[in-house]
């Protein structure tokens, strides 16, 4: 059916739905305990999702939903219709105004509004975050909690600026400068690399002072990008309380340091895999009241996210004192399902044995209640993880319970990475993924079964050749040396063997557009100073 | 025998009107639209539709107690509701009140055949 010929009717009608929702707003905002107003801004919001995912304009119909479930949750009483909550609301009529007159303008191309979605979705009273960031940034308090309803008088019209010295940014702002700063960096690194080629040009000191500008540059535009966890943090305790209720189980809940501040792009990132992670805890390790006094455990069980920060990490700990993992069993699972032949499940440290459960597919014998099997599985979660740089650990005693350690980098983009040469190709690693990196001697090196083996620290760990994974021709095999990265990889330890190590560089991390992305293994692109293109890899995914 | 006879209640004349054309194009006669409950309750007795595609979000009424008193009043007439997603738990609960079918928007052909097939039509 040809749509075409409604969307002037779709176009008069959704801007009468945005005009009666603006009106309705600023009517709650005088008085904020009228319910029949917020049922109607929900009808709004409804109507209009329908109407756009008629037409199919998605993205006018993702944020509408947005919109509506966040006027569900008001409803409900849930959240009360705060200062927050309205101009939030505003935003999302704006944008969806916004889309309408492109709509009307006949261009295809709406405005991404992904970023506004989100913190529709993510809204919670208390822990909102106000879009604007101080421009201070270093100065500013830390743990942004209550800044915005503790300073609004209730009779103040909350959509101006309290005062001149904070703005309201868009988001796309504060990414478009992450990037412009990306390639002052890139610049910076190329000029340097030029000025080695220039005799008696005397440009170390400016370079240096170049560097630490950049280097304050970055830290500042980082600093406007960070949100504090419980961005995301806020509806993890009824997340757990529902789960728990559903089946049977009793769990306290503690967050600790919600207050530490992350780069939103990562807290985007990580949000669902702590959820399944979360998920996981409840359906999984949690017991039963009746099993945990069995076990001689007091009956409340008890989950805690710690997060704590050191330099430029942030370290996301998710702890139960449930019934814990047994890394034997584990093995032998692994075993079973033709992951792990019985000598490779014997030669695994209890620790490698845990990872286990990041192993595509491992999981998928566990009980698929209406809870899990989200399509969710911790390979997601470990992916996720490394491709921001972190690193994910997995501890566990057997009926003490477990803990999931998510390291992370404060903010992406800019990351610390080893380049290696190989082939034709420069290949950066994240620095956080690589375990360390070596030089074996031909003689370190030894076949069995047309796979190659050397010998680490008592361990007999995989060599695998970089080139030969990218189908390039393998590298002579005459050199005295090879040099090696090592890496983990599905809970194991695995070499690569490549031509050259080139040494560890602070690389820009650009996405990769259609049909790079598609590559297995490639996490994003970037150029160093003298030019060279740099793959991301995920040697995790690639192996 | 000639097809049966439908009414739509949504408050959007987009939605109406889009469902209208799709109903039409199947050979069915719309013979009353309406956007609120009562509009809905004033023109159900005068149209005596076979078939009713009831929005569940209305701005007079809850969707949900309409569809209960159309159910109880006129039994003879068969309630599709429409939806959307995330509104699964009210479409679970309309569906026990008596609602035949539902069709989940946005509406196509399609879907719009296979309610009304789930009806015998």
């Amino acid at each position: 059916m040809d749509m075409s010929q409604y969307r002037d009717l779709f176009v008069s009608e959704s801007k009468g739905h945005i005009q009666g929702f603006n009106e309705l707003i600023v009517r709650l905002e005088e008085n904020a305990a009228d319910t029949a107003a917020v049922d109607e801004l929900f009808r709004h919001a409804h109507s209009l999702k329908g109407m756009a995912a008629t037409m199919q304009y998605q993205a006018v119909a993702d944020l509408a939903h947005r919109m509506e479930d966040l006027l569900g949750r008001a409803r409900s009483g849930e959240i009360g219709f705060v200062a927050s909550l309205a101009d939030l609301l505003l935003e999302g009529s704006d944008a969806i105004a916004a889309m309408v007159s492109a709509i009307e303008a006949g261009d295809d191309q709406l405005p991404d509004c992904a970023g506004l979605a989100d913190r529709l979705a993510g809204f919670s009273v208390d822990g909102a975050p106000p879009p604007p960031q101080p421009a201070a940034g270093a100065d500013a308090e830390p743990g942004t909690g209550d800044r915005d309803q503790g300073t609004t008088p209730p009779d103040h019209q909350p959509r101006q600026t309290d005062s001149f010295k904070s703005v309201r940014v868009r988001t796309e702002t504060l990414d478009r400068l992450v990037n412009i700063t990306g390639e002052l960096i890139t610049t910076r690194y190329r000029l340097a690399d030029c000025a080695l080629h220039v005799e008696g040009a005397q440009l170390a000191e400016p370079l240096n002072r170049l560097s630490t500008l950049l280097r304050e540059l970055r830290d500042e535009v980082f600093q406007a990008r960070m949100l504090p966890f419980s961005f995301i943090a806020d509806r993890f305790p009824r997340l757990v309380r529902d789960l728990s209720r559903k089946q049977g189980k009793e769990t306290q809940f503690q967050v600790e340091g919600k207050e530490i501040e992350l780069d939103r792009g990562i807290l985007e990132e990580i949000s669902e895999p702590l959820v399944h992670i979360l998920r996981n805890a409840v359906d999984h390790g949690m017991e039963t009241p009746e099993q945990r006094i069995a076990a001689g455990k007091p009956g409340l069980g008890t989950i805690r996210i710690e997060v704590t920060r050191d330099k430029d990490c942030v370290t996301i700990v998710v702890a139960d004192d449930g019934r814990g993992m047994d890394s034997a069993s584990l093995a032998d699972k692994a075993v079973e399902k033709g992951v792990l032949s019985r000598v490779q499940a014997q030669a695994l440290t209890p620790h490698e044995a845990l990872m286990l459960v990041c192993v595509p597919g491992f999981s998928t014998a566990e009980t698929v209640s209406d809870i899990s099997g989200r399509g969710v599985g911790m390979d997601a979660v470990r992916t996720a993880v490394q491709s921001l740089g972190g690193v994910l650990a997995i501890e566990s005693d057997l009926g003490q319970g477990s803990r999931f350690l998510l390291k992370l980098p404060i903010s992406v983009s800019i990351i610390p990475a080893l380049l290696v040469e190989t082939g034709s190709l420069t290949i950066g690693f994240p620095v956080n993924a690589i375990k360390r990196t070596i030089e074996l001697r031909n003689s370190d090196i030894g076949e069995d079964g047309g796979e190659s083996f050397f010998s680490l620290d008592g361990s007999r760990i995989h060599l695998r050749n970089l080139n030969r994974l990218f189908g390039q021709t393998s590298t002579p095999g005459s050199r005295n040396l090879v040099p090696a990265v090592i890496v983990e990889a599905r809970g194991k330890m695995a070499g690569l063997a490549v031509d050259r190590l080139l040494g560890q560089r602070e690389i820009f991390v650009k996405p990769l557009g259609i049909p790079l992305n598609r590559i297995k293994g490639l996490t994003g692109g970037a150029i160093t100073g003298d030019g060279r293109i740099v793959y991301v890899m995920d040697a995790g995914t690639l192996l | 025998m000639s097809k049966a006879t439908v009414m739509i209640v949504d408050d959007a004349l987009f939605m109406r009107t889009i469902l209208g054309k799709m109903l039409k194009d199947k050979g069915y006669a719309v013979v009353a639209e309406a956007a609120s409950g009562i509009e809905t309750m004033k023109k159900l007795h005068d149209c005596n539709p076979d078939i009713i595609f009831l929005d569940i979000i209305l701005p007079d009424a809850n969707g949900i107690e309409l569809l209960d008193s159309i159910v109880k009043t006129r039994p003879q007439t068969k309630v599709i509701l429409c939806s959307a997603i995330g509104q699964e738990a009210i479409v679970r609960k309309g569906l026990d009140l008596g609602a035949r079918y539902y069709v989940q928007k946005p509406f196509s052909p399609e879907k719009i055949a296979e309610a009304l097939a789930s009806l015998g039509e």
